[in-house]
């Protein structure tokens, strides 16, 4: 039997109202998964790079904790990062249920993808203005928010939103711990009966469509991000640049 | 309950031979990711329409959908229209599939890299064709690409620890075998990603001085 003699068989039975719903709600779950553990990642990851900059950092044993966090926790795979978190709490006998299992390893590889993102952000914006805004008695965090960030921001959100995508998938793998996402639900669906190629193409077809929509998000907000620069250069400099 | 590293000591040689397997498959999908890469940056670059159309419909259904789910339809779903897949062959296909859609975009970003001018003077200068490619086009594009594959390369030795879940036995299917007869689950994870860390760190490492020996390349690799 072809492909397509198989789905058209199948899918009267397939979809039903329950297995649409069952679906729709495990794809609300991946994205609250994700979004979840992207939000306190990206706040930790914010906190890591930040850290890392010596003008709000004075003491650089802390600096290289930063340093070594960001390192580490992009090095593993995310599914032993998950698989650790999850025998990591078992072990201190901590009665966490799945989703926050999941919500804390999405966060903490998020974080290190983060850090390393924001640090080449704030790097981008020329030390100058550092010692500038200083120099004339700004407070150093008051320099961060107002100054560079404001700058760096151009070159900090489309890699985001594209690590912000790479974790909705990488929520999949949530899947071999039993939290019911859209992968999970593709399988209890395929281990009730219904046709593989059935369930793993609507698992396919909803991770598309967030994929479509991050990815719109991403192209709005970068065309909003060059219109604003186009609209109101910045007033020419009195000083030559350097 | 404490911590027993002793324990598990006798599976480092074990998980060495898995982690020998993790950057085998990488180093196989990324080949074949390599070559889909190429044809694909040449379509984007140099046909027409429908067939650029057919290939960005490739990059984006392969970079927005997960692996995981991607090497599940090859496992789970293939066999129903009667091709059966051994897992060491499902996660292979899959990951160079994964590795071939992004490639197209890396190696499309290389194909813009060389400057007209530079084309034109080679022109002019008498150079044939396959000479161009080489003393042309190819340092531009090897120099322009070199870090963006380098990465890729790690991120999918990385990528490779998904086979363990079809039961491929490179390093984290391994570590899932040891913590199945210890249940040292700690300390069975956290040697392994402290191997995957020490396999990026090496394998960055040699990528460098790869990139700065052939191809005067200095760029921070992963």
């Amino acid at each position: 039997m072809g492909a397509w003699e198989i789905i058209v068989a199948e899918a009267p039975r397939f979809f039903t109202w329950w297995n649409i719903r069952f679906l729709l709600q495990a794809m609300l779950n991946t994205l609250v998964a994700s979004v979840l553990g992207c939000t306190l990642g990206y706040m930790l990851g914010f906190a890591l790079a930040a850290l890392r900059v010596p003008h709000l950092m004075p003491f650089p044993p802390l600096r290289w904790l930063c340093v070594l966090w960001a390192e580490t926790f992009r090095r593993i795979p995310f599914l032993v990062l998950l698989l650790l978190v999850f025998f990591l709490l078992q072990f201190a006998r901590l009665e966490a249920p799945l989703w926050v299992v999941a919500v804390a390893a999405v966060a903490i590889r998020m974080s290190a993808l983060a850090a390393e993102n924001i640090r080449a952000g704030l790097e981008s914006v020329r030390p100058s203005q550092w010692e500038a805004a200083l120099t004339m008695n700004l407070p150093p965090w008051t320099v961060l928010g107002r100054i560079v960030l404001p700058q760096a921001w151009r070159v900090i959100l489309p890699p985001s939103i594209a690590h912000v995508l790479s974790m909705v998938k990488e929520t999949s793998l949530v899947s071999q711990i039993g939290f019911i996402e859209i992968t999970f639900a593709a399988k209890m669906l395929t281990q009730r009966g219904f046709s593989a190629l059935l369930t793993y193409s609507s698992a396919l077809i909803l991770y598309f469509l967030l994929g479509w929509a991050l990815a719109a998000l991403g192209r709005h907000a970068e065309r909003r991000l060059t219109a604003r620069r186009t609209a109101s250069p910045p007033a020419a400099s009195p000083l030559p640049a350097g | 309950m404490t911590l027993q590293y002793g324990q598990i000591l006798h599976y480092l040689p074990d998980f060495a031979i898995g982690a020998l397997v993790a950057l085998w498959i990488a180093a196989v999908a990324f080949a074949g990711g390599l070559l889909i890469g190429l044809i694909g940056a040449a379509v984007l670059s140099f046909a027409p329409r429908p067939a650029r159309a057919l290939v960005l419909a490739y990059v984006r259904f392969f970079t927005w959908t997960p692996q995981l789910v991607q090497i599940f339809f090859l496992f789970f779903a293939l066999p129903e229209i009667g091709i059966t897949l051994s897992p060491v062959a499902a996660v292979l296909i899959g990951m160079t599939l994964n590795a071939g859609a992004y490639l197209t975009e890396i190696e499309r970003a290389g194909f813009a890299s060389v400057p007209r001018a530079e084309l034109d003077a080679a022109e002019t200068m008498g150079f044939s064709r396959p000479q161009i490619v080489w003393y042309v086009i190819a340092p531009h594009v090897v120099r322009a690409l070199y870090p963006a594959l380098s990465n890729h390369y790690i991120i999918m030795t990385l990528g490779t620890s998904m086979a363990a879940i079809f039961g491929v036995e490179e390093l984290t299917g391994r570590a899932l075998n040891a913590n199945a007869i210890s249940f040292r689950s700690v300390e069975i994870f956290s040697v392994v990603a402290g191997i995957y860390i020490l396999l990026t760190i090496i394998a960055s490492a040699l990528l460098w001085l790869v990139g700065r020996w052939m191809f005067r390349v200095r760029a921070k690799v992963f």
